[in-house]
């Protein structure tokens, strides 16, 4: 088989499968949207989401179109690794709830920067605010990009074109569901993702011979031994146990400072059913992760064995081409309707972030005063002008699409999780200490990222310096350190005590830990505070040492 | 002081635990193992496994916990005779 261009001879079909699906997110979004009266409404669904469809709509907002198009290329490219790298992405919500996400659910919060406004003041809350505009466009860029790319490769719909329509498309629907409309879609959407994923799986499994074609997720392993045969280093787990680490900084604690996903904890309509949504979103995740690296198994299996030729241009579309492949052209309309599906429910999740952050987390926070109607007026406008900047930003699209959202989320954990971490955890944490922290620790893993300053990175290996892998390992262990110790250390200046509102930020942490009275030994360790800071400055010193890569 | 207690050792091991059983990978990185489950090499399937059901276990078990840790906290609460008008803003 040669390297070939991979499209749909019918376009016409691909266009009407997803059509139909746009036309019944449409409808969904119509009809929850005429419930949205207010800010609360449009952000957090009213905070009343039933605990299957939180859960279902927490799961498709992570996966994104990664899942479909850029996963299965990485795999193709670094193998085990990969996965390896992959697998713990789904602790995200589980460690979201139980650090802090029911916290700030029973405080209220719209956001994790309202959370930040109300304990660490308007300066730190606005430039976490904006650091989270950053990540959350970086990431809805990276959802437009994938949109535009499958549209144009398989519908032969030029970029650009694809990219304005489609992209305006889907703001729109996204500016007109609101929160509501978009969990409702996004359950319907993870549906969606789960069958276009899995069952046209089974059906490539078949094709190529494996027996446990019934159950795509798990049951492979009679292709492991021709695998072994022609491919022996694809188990092999290729880098050093400090590469395996670094993830724990970069994507676990990222993850915990993506404000789309901490969102959607609380939609829930209690803390009881944001935990049983916890769980299902566990089971379903753990459920198509476990397709896709099965997705990117077949793909290797494919081209070491069975002749595949996928050029390097066209790794992205592996989960296409072995449809396109193996399976015919209606099952292929299908699957791009789930990998439109995907980018949807995670672009909703980044834009209405962004809404959020612009109309509650900036302007609100500036004029507090402005009536709830021109509010909710601004949250719409912000949604849609954020749609509008990633749409043109992806007119120049960056070279990786999965390592920029990867990025994205080192540096959510660089600026967002330890202010909210420590501040949800530690009374003495103060806005100097917040502001030192996340204004340095991101400036940090900016200039050692490779797209700033190319020369300057720790450890010379591209997509590990480009996923942020090594950036946050350096970055995320300062902001914990300066966090704590600028705030230990302000704490007790005289001259800055009035500048402080210790009383107030003791009150709001008992409250939103379920408490009625104050005691002082709660929420006051500063043996934690001490640990945080030895063990995070052993982190970011391995960090500075040579890779060896 | 019981309830709080119990909070705040539920958070770190339970953190603690999502954590290890969600980068297993990391884990066989340092001690490498040989030897195949399920006609998988270990260390492609074990991380596999365990981040997928280990997680959802470890999911059931944290909200189990979590309910109860709050309805203590509530208790906690009753006992001091404070009423929910008073302070719950």
């Amino acid at each position: 088989m040669e390297a070939q261009n991979w499209q749909l001879s019918n376009p016409i079909l691909g266009l009407a499968v997803v059509g139909a699906t746009f036309v019944l997110f449409y409808i969904v979004g119509f009809l929850s949207n005429r419930k949205s009266a207010s800010a609360k409404d449009l952000y957090i669904g009213g905070g009343n989401v039933g605990a299957f469809t939180n859960g279902l709509a927490m799961a498709a907002t992570y996966m994104s179109l990664a899942t479909f198009l850029g996963i299965t290329a990485l795999i193709l490219q670094l193998q085990v690794p990969f996965i390896m790298l992959w697998i713990q992405l789904i602790l995200a919500i589980p460690l979201i709830t139980i650090i802090y996400g029911t916290s700030l659910r029973r405080m209220g919060a719209f956001s994790p920067t309202h959370f930040i406004r109300d304990r660490y003041g308007v300066t730190a809350s606005i430039i976490a605010a904006l650091f989270m505009i950053l990540v959350s466009i970086m990431y809805a860029l990276g959802q437009m990009i994938g949109i535009a790319i499958t549209f144009e490769t398989l519908l032969g719909i030029p970029y650009l074109t694809g990219l304005f329509v489609f992209g305006i498309i889907i703001v729109g629907y996204i500016t007109i569901g609101g929160m509501a409309g978009a969990t409702n879609n996004a359950a319907i959407q993870m549906v969606i993702i789960a069958l276009m994923f899995i069952l046209p799986l089974g059906a490539i499994m078949k094709a190529v011979g494996a027996t446990g074609w019934y159950f795509p997720p798990l049951f492979y392993s009679d292709m492991v031994p021709a695998m072994l045969e022609s491919l022996p280093t694809f188990f092999d787990y290729q880098f050093s146990p400090k590469w395996y680490f670094s993830i724990i900084p970069a994507l676990t604690i990222g993850a915990l400072g993506l404000p789309h996903l901490a969102m959607r904890v609380y939609t829930a309509s209690n803390l009881k059913s944001a935990r049983s949504a916890m769980v299902w979103f566990a089971f379903i995740l753990g459920l198509v992760f476990s397709a896709t690296y099965a997705m990117g198994f077949v793909g290797v299996y494919a081209t070491a064995t069975q002749g595949l030729v996928i050029s390097d241009g066209d790794a992205d579309k592996l989960t296409i081409i072995l449809n396109l492949v193996y399976n015919p052209e209606w099952v292929t309309a299908l699957v791009i309707a789930g990998a439109i599906s995907a980018g949807l429910s995670t672009l909703s999740g980044n834009l209405l972030a962004i809404g959020a952050l612009i109309s509650q987390d900036i302007i609100a926070t500036l004029k507090p005063n402005i009536p709830q109607r021109l509010s909710l007026r601004i949250g719409f406008v912000a949604i849609f002008a954020g749609g509008l900047v990633s749409i043109l930003l992806a007119i120049e699209p960056p070279a990786f699409l999965v390592v920029s959202i990867l990025w994205a989320f080192g540096l959510a954990g660089v600026t967002n999780a330890p202010l909210i971490i420590v501040g949800v955890w530690w009374k003495e944490a103060n806005k100097f200490g917040a502001i030192a922290a996340s204004v340095v620790g991101g400036a940090i893993y900016i200039i050692v990222s490779p797209f700033v300053f190319p020369s300057i990175v720790l450890t010379g290996h591209g997509v590990t310096d480009g996923m942020g892998l090594s950036g946050a390992m350096l970055a995320v262990p300062v902001s914990f350190i300066l966090l704590i110790v600028v705030s230990y250390i302000t704490n007790r200046m005289p001259g800055l005590q009035n500048k402080l509102t210790k009383q107030s930020d003791i009150e709001l942490i008992e409250r939103i830990h379920g408490w009625k009275d104050i005691k002082s030994y709660r929420y006051n360790s500063t043996i934690g505070a001490g640990v945080t800071v030895v063990v995070s400055a052993a982190v970011a010193i391995w960090a500075l040492m040579p890779w060896g890569m | 002081m019981k309830a709080y207690k119990k909070e705040v050792q539920f958070t770190i091991w339970m953190t603690a635990a999502f954590i290890l059983v969600g980068n297993v990978g990391l884990i066989f990185s340092i001690f490498p193992v040989d030897g195949m489950l399920f006609g998988f090499p270990v260390m492609y399937i074990v991380p596999i496994l365990m981040g997928w059901f280990g997680v959802f276990f470890l999911t059931i078990v944290a909200g189990k916990i979590g309910n109860r840790i709050d309805d203590e906290i509530d208790s906690e609460n009753d006992a001091l005779g404070v009423s929910d008008e008073a302070k719950d803003v």
